[in-house]
């Protein structure tokens, strides 16, 4: 039995035994190569879970649905190691009760699927650190040494043109598990931190702005850069953030569910003798 | 016998209508991102790809205009207008989702009140769209009772010749005539047919789409939800769709000197319709995807007498979760009677 | 041209309630006055706001009758009726409109009145209620029920004290149960229940009826035992603008444009709109 048919089995059992309300996965998308996130609440259903390579999005972002976990119930989810990591954040930050969560782990290696074992998040511990020792995308490293590259005001132009692109759709917040304010700062009027126009100025400033804020909370799981409608290289900005903030402080983010956020934290042994 | 441009002469086009004043716009591949830009030869062209990322609408209504300038004192206040440039326009290529698109935004922007925006940059267009042999998965215009070769919203038509080596022209319009005039020259007279347009399937049945959506029980249905559920909420749909128009209008300065703004906005934001006093009729992402289906296919075509949608596909091709029109307009043909 | 709005100068301001102002506004330019002239009439809105902060929309609180100025009342609540509402004498503000439909008080002539309104949904029914005043003998009985939440959040009271003196006005204000004075000598109560008690006679008679949503509804109910068509109810939508002209797709209830066909709107159309939307 495929890890497909494997965990459409185990879902329906969640469900039937009323374990989970709600199992979010994949599903068929409207062309062969799309995958589509699914929401199945019958063991009939659980039919309509799909799990192969394409696979990709961090379904993680649907668990702060507002009111979602507010009746106590558990909800099962498909997740990668990236989605786990994007768990246990949430759960650091007090967003998720981790105990609510069931996950149906998997890892994607050459186009194909593996499993992983665990259902909780805590089980994952081992992956993730050995994603932590891996180091980051050999990929993104090369682009992102291209950009390393350049001189201040060649980068700058780069991003100039990149971001002359934005048009504010936020589709790169929406999509991100670790953007969950409710209300955003950009959506803030008195005063109004952040333009909301789509020109130079206002789209730096978004686009920074975001960027320092997931700044030891970005999983680098991609989505941003995959839902960019104007196809703007988000993963090299949040790759190179997660970078700094490892070869800085040693962090990987996510690596358990009571790890304390980088950034905002203080510790007596702290380089700096005042929490800026 | 019928007019024909052929390729290797749109450069000599570009020089005449450029001396004719005109700039020209064209698809282009920049900075990873396809869309319409002034371009002074053909080389700088992307004729080939099925459509652009982006719209042309960007071009007529930007995602931020400047409005009015202002400068305020305590006892007195000075307020300009901010008008496009004058600078006439050629847009060459456009696909016909694209350009029916702004034909179907007419009205809207002209509705009593007339913006001044919108019209002195239409009216400073000459819209030239090439018909399209080739289409994708996401293309439905045909569904929309639009289709690859239609005419509406254009001033000159082009149908790509059989031989691939350039374009049956047709004009459309007075300005599309008068456009044709620098370059009657270039353009010959000839017998070759036109390539066949590609053939677009239909993907839902949009008259019984309309009959549902006109029915004041489908308001409340449960299926809204069921439908919207994966939608994430941000604006990529309606930011690239040649016929959405929802703006916002900001204030951008310091104390004493600014910038009035139009600025693109969604109705699948959720602070959308938020009132101050904290009261959001529209709370949910299901009674926000609601507002947009009955919006384009039911409020709009009741005032206006045509639906807000071109067919173009955009809102399903970029959707970040694979949602967009196409798939609740299916999911409504093929509700039970 | 649309979207370039009329300066404005203040010409006096006054606390109606807590968090409650009305601003006096006069016209700095000729033309804009003359516009506003022939443009205004009661039930229409406007965009007031300052440049650097935005627009808000209120009702236009002052009368047809009367429109060598603008008068408007609003709660400060936001960016912008925060900063109005600090507005001094001779400052400059500016105002967008007037748009929208209007009450259609040529066919009240000859009619009853009735005028129900709740907190601060006085002024846009204060709008109606002068414009009729000021052709007083065009009209039948002019019954007039206000109340608010306490006897502070009661606004125009300068104005209540004229309309009480009036023997063409009955005025009957209520105050909800616990927002009374020692002194206070009018009613306790819901507006509903105090009108089902008032119980003003269908008979001939036009409702115009403003307030928050809880309040028409239940105002609705008593109007409806009463004997009332809802054809024969007036009341007023409100939603947030920002263009006040119909683009910018956001005001709407169903396929309705607050708008462009709003805000006034009779009980009988509002029933008719998606409440799911409101």
């Amino acid at each position: 039995m495929g890890l497909q048919e494997q965990y459409r089995s185990e879902a329906a059992g969640l469900l039937s035994s009323g374990a989970v309300k709600l199992v979010i996965g994949y599903s068929a998308g409207s062309t062969p190569d799309r995958r589509r996130p699914v929401f199945v609440r019958t063991p009939e259903e659980a039919e309509r879970l799909v799990l192969d390579g394409a696979c990709v999005a961090n379904l993680s972002t649907y668990l702060v649905t507002e009111g979602l976990l507010s009746d106590g119930k558990s909800v099962a989810l498909f997740l990668k190691p990236d989605g786990v990591r994007s768990v246990n954040i949430l759960a650091a930050e007090a967003q998720v009760n981790p105990e609510q969560v069931v996950i149906f782990g998997f890892e994607i290696e050459n186009g194909q699927v593996k499993p992983l074992e665990g259902r909780k998040a805590s089980d994952f511990t081992p992956v993730i650190e050995a994603a932590k020792t891996a180091g980051l995308s050999p990929e993104l490293q090369k682009e992102s040494e291209r950009l390393d590259q350049m001189s201040a005001s060649e980068r700058f132009e780069f991003w100039k043109e990149q971001f002359a692109k934005c048009i504010k759709c936020y589709a790169c917040r929406q999509v991100c598990p670790m953007c969950y304010c409710r209300r955003c700062i950009v959506d803030v009027n008195q005063p109004q931190w952040v333009n909301t126009s789509s020109h130079t100025l206002g789209n730096f400033e978004w686009n920074i702005v975001r960027a320092f804020h997931l700044a030891g909370r970005c999983v680098a799981c991609g989505g941003c850069d995959r839902s960019c409608p104007v196809n703007i290289p988000l993963r090299l900005i949040n790759h190179r953030m997660a970078k700094e903030v490892l070869d800085a402080f040693d962090y990987y983010a996510g690596e358990s569910t009571d790890q304390k956020p980088v950034l905002a934290t203080f510790r007596q042994d702290d380089p700096e003798t005042f929490i800026l | 016998m019928t007019r024909i441009l052929l390729k290797n002469r749109l450069d000599d086009c570009i020089v005449a209508w450029r001396s004719a004043g005109f700039s020209v716009l064209a698809p282009v591949k920049r900075s990873d991102l396809s869309r319409f830009d002034e371009v002074e030869s053909s080389a700088e062209m992307a004729l080939d790809l099925v459509l652009t990322e982006r719209t042309i609408k960007d071009h007529f209504f930007p995602q931020t205009e400047p409005l009015i300038k202002y400068r305020i004192k305590k006892h007195e206040i000075d307020s300009q207008e901010m008008l496009p440039p004058d600078g006439k326009r050629v847009f060459f290529g456009v696909r016909p989702c694209d350009a029916s698109g702004l034909a179907i935004d007419d009205p809207l922007f002209g509705w009593d009140y007339k913006d001044e925006y919108w019209f002195k940059r239409r009216d400073n267009a000459v819209i030239v769209t090439i018909a399209c042999t080739a289409s994708d998965d996401f293309c439905m215009c045909t569904s929309v009772k639009l289709a690859p070769d239609s005419a509406k919203g254009s001033d000159v038509l082009l149908r790509p010749l059989q031989g691939g080596n350039g374009w049956q022209v047709e004009a459309l319009s007075d300005r599309g005539n008068a456009l044709l005039e620098p370059i009657s020259s270039i353009l010959q007279d000839s017998t070759d047919a036109p390539a066949p347009t590609v053939s677009v399937p239909v993907r839902f049945d949009v008259d019984k789409v309309m009959e549902w959506l006109a029915d004041p029980a489908s308001f409340e249905s449960h299926f809204w939800k069921e439908i919207s559920l994966r939608c994430i909420g941000c604006g990529s749909c309606t930011f690239l769709c040649p016929t959405c128009h929802c703006f916002d209008i900001q204030d951008e300065g310091d104390t004493y000197t600014g910038i009035r703004r139009k600025n693109w906005d969604s109705c699948s934001f959720a602070m959308f319709t938020m009132h101050t006093s904290g009261h959001n009729p529209r709370n949910t992402q299901s009674t926000r995807w609601r507002q947009r289906i009955m919006h384009k296919f039911n409020y709009y075509r009741g005032k206006f007498g045509v639906n807000s949608c071109s067919g173009c596909g955009r809102c399903t091709r970029q959707c970040p979760v694979d949602m967009g029109i196409t798939e609740t307009l299916q999911a409504i043909t093929n509700l039970p009677k | 041209m649309i979207y370039n709005p009329f300066p404005m100068r203040v010409v006096s301001k006054r606390e109606e309630a807590p968090g409650v102002r009305t601003l006096k506004l006069e016209f700095v330019r000729q033309e804009d006055h003359e516009f506003f002239k022939n443009h205004y009439k009661t039930g229409m809105f406007g965009l007031y706001g300052i440049f650097g902060e935005g627009e808000s929309t209120f009702c236009v609180a002052s009368p047809e009758t009367r429109t060598d100025y603008i008068e408007c009342t609003f709660r400060q609540s936001g960016r912008v009726t925060t900063t109005l509402a600090n507005a001094d004498a001779g400052d400059i503000v500016t105002f967008r409109g007037p748009y929208g439909n209007r009450f259609p008080i040529e066919e009240f002539e000859g009619k009853n009145l009735l005028f129900i309104a709740g907190g601060i949904a006085l002024p846009p029914t204060r709008s109606v209620i002068w414009s009729c005043l000021d052709q007083r003998e065009k009209y039948g009985n002019v019954t007039i029920v206000y109340g608010a939440r306490t006897v502070a959040d009661l606004v125009y009271k300068h104005e209540l004290e004229e309309w009480k003196q009036r023997d063409d006005v009955n005025l009957v204000l209520t105050v909800d149960p616990g927002g009374e004075t020692p002194d206070w000598q009018d009613h306790v109560g819901f507006v509903p229940s105090v009108l089902e008690k008032v119980a003003p006679s269908p008979e001939n008679t036009i409702a115009v009826l403003c307030g928050p949503p809880i309040m028409i509804k239940f105002t609705l109910n008593a109007l409806g035992k009463l004997g009332f068509s809802e054809s024969n109810v007036y009341t007023t939508l409100e939603n947030r603008m920002k263009c006040g002209v119909g683009k910018c797709g956001r005001c709407n209830v169903g396929s309705v444009y607050i708008c462009k066909e709003g805000p006034v709107f009779t009980a009988a159309e509002v029933s008719a709109m998606p409440q799911a939307d409101l």
